[in-house]
Formats: C-alpha cells, structure tokens, sequence
C-alpha cells in the first residue's frame, strides 16, 4: 500500500519535534534557573505595582557573568580630561544616590517595571570632565557586550546605572555590578555589568546588537529596525 | 484532481510552511545563541525577528482559510442546490 504524506503528517512530526526541544531545552535555557527569591524584594513602591526580579528572560549574548567585587574597577575613559578607575564602593559612596520606577521593554514583546536605584551617569561624566567634542557615550560590559547612547540624552533625561532593583542589590544574572537604566529605550539599550564608559565623538558608533539590525536610536515610539 | 482539491491542497502546503517558518523564527528571536549556529549564521536574531512578524498576517490569513474553506464551499454548495 502507497503511503501519501500530506502536509497535516509532515507538521505533525515538525511539531513533535519542535515539543521535545523545548522540553529538551526548557530546563537549561529557555527558562532561567530556579533561584532563591530575595527576601526583602519589595513588589510595590508609592503605589505602582511592580515586576519581579524573576521575571526577566535570561537573553545576553553569553550568559549570566559573576564579576568579582574585590577585583572589580568602573573606567571613565575616553574624551574625558580625567580618566577614572572606582571600585565598587567608591561608585557607591562618592554620589548622591536615586531611585526611579522604570518600565524595561524588550523587543522579544515582554517588559518589567521594576523600582531601580542607582546614580546618575551624569555625576560620573562630570567628575571626569567630558571634552567639548564628546557627544557619544559608549559603555562596555564584561562580557564584551558594547551599546552606545547621546550624552545629551544620558544628562537630560537624568540616566542611571543601577546597582538596585526593587530594594536587592542587583543578582548576577541581572547585571551585577552596574545595570544602564535607559529609560524610554528597547531593552538592548540596558547594558548589563557595565565596566567601562566611554566618551567619544563617534556619532556612527554602533554597539552588539545595533551593528546587526537594530535601531541605534531606539526610541521606545519608534520600531527597532532601522536607522 | 479538481480545482477545489488543488487549491485546499496548495493552502495546506503554504500554511505548513508558514507554520515552521514560524516555528523557526520564534526560536530564533529567543534562543539566538542556538539558532545562530545552527544555521551556520544566516539566520540571525534581527533577520528571524523580521520574518517572524513579517509572515504573521499572511499566517493568520491561511490558518482561517485552512479552518473555513471546505465549510463554506460546502455552505454556498448547498445553498446553490436548493436555489436550483
């Protein structure tokens, strides 16, 4: 008897297929690893409800990355008069500290609002001393990650690296030490253990994921392709 | 094989397709870091995502035609029958 293969049994099997990978899958990487929630993570503030730490999809481009506090240093380098290395606490202790409510959309279609706390990048620039023909801030995570933003933007609108999130000191896998906080940005904007920021005159600079598609300007009112 | 065969058989084929396209594309927005490779690089974060939204509307449209179209040529059959 000839058998006919129709398009309901090819799709039956692809499906199949498709079902064991994401079981297959599920554990290690489409979910992120059980994790111990913060005790004190707060899930309200001034009355906005707020996302959980846990909600976010785990999606850099190498993993989490553990960077070691003691031996961690944040660069200001660049057209700055001053090149600055700080650790960690020195970032801490040396300014005034804020916190904000933002909404964090990722052009995979989920968002979370989420409490930061953290410092203006602006006080940073400042104690450095931006030459006149800075105009782009380019930033460097650890795990080789690059994104770049106006500095016009980053003063205006008062732009944070957080090292809060709804009360808990940022996890590893949320960008510990330093997370970007760019508000009305995509969440490619959002760089993630921050260890270098850059001042430059490259207003052609393009970071990971602008280089391969994604807008450079990433206006959350804009789409995400283009310019 | 008549007219009526040809065209459900052809909107079987195009919306399995899209359906794996889709399938595919989905995968390769999420989990880029095994597509990508897999793919030997062609299929890429931002291009998957461009197909993915790309082929949504045209996915809906023969998802629908797959659900109604034998019911509703049956329906105007039968309807032609009776006139007659």
């Amino acid at each position: 008897m000839k058998k006919v293969i129709t398009g309901r049994s090819i799709l039956f099997v692809v499906l199949s297929v498709m079902l064991v990978a994401i079981i297959a899958l599920g554990g290690n990487i489409g979910c992120s690893q059980t994790e111990v929630l913060a005790p004190n993570e707060i899930r309200e503030y001034e009355g906005a409800d707020l996302s959980s730490i846990n909600d976010f999809r785990e999606n850099s481009i190498k993993g989490p990355q553990e960077i070691n506090v003691d031996s961690y240093m944040l660069r200001i380098t660049g057209l700055v008069m001053n090149s600055t290395n700080y650790t960690y606490d020195e970032v801490l202790n040396m300014y005034q500290r804020y916190k904000k409510v933002v909404t964090l959309d990722c052009v995979e279609g989920w968002s979370v609002t989420i409490l930061w706390e953290g410092l203006l990048i602006s006080d940073l620039l400042a104690e450095a001393g931006p030459l006149e023909n800075a105009e782009v801030v380019i930033f460097h995570a650890y795990d080789g990650y690059t994104t770049s933003l106006p500095i016009d933007y980053i003063i205006d609108n008062d732009i944070l690296i957080a090292y809060k999130m709804n009360d808990v000191v940022l996890p590893p896998e949320r960008g510990f030490p330093f997370q970007l906080v760019a508000e009305s940005k995509w969440g490619y904007k959002w760089i993630k253990w921050i260890t270098e920021i850059e001042l430059s005159d490259d207003v052609d600079y393009r970071g990971y994921w602008e280089s391969r598609g994604y807008s450079n300007s990433a206006d959350l009112d804009d789409s995400y392709f283009g310019d | 094989m008549t007219n009526q065969q040809l065209v459900r058989k052809s909107i079987q084929w195009i919306l399995t397709a899209l359906v794996i396209i889709y399938l595919i594309t989905g995968f390769g927005i999420t989990e880029y870091r095994i597509v990508e490779p897999l793919t030997f690089g062609l299929l890429t974060k931002s291009l998957a995502q461009k197909i993915h939204i790309s082929i949504e509307i045209p996915f809906i449209v023969f998802l629908i035609l797959h659900i109604w179209l034998l019911p509703l040529l049956k329906h105007f059959r039968s309807k032609k029958l009776v006139n007659e």
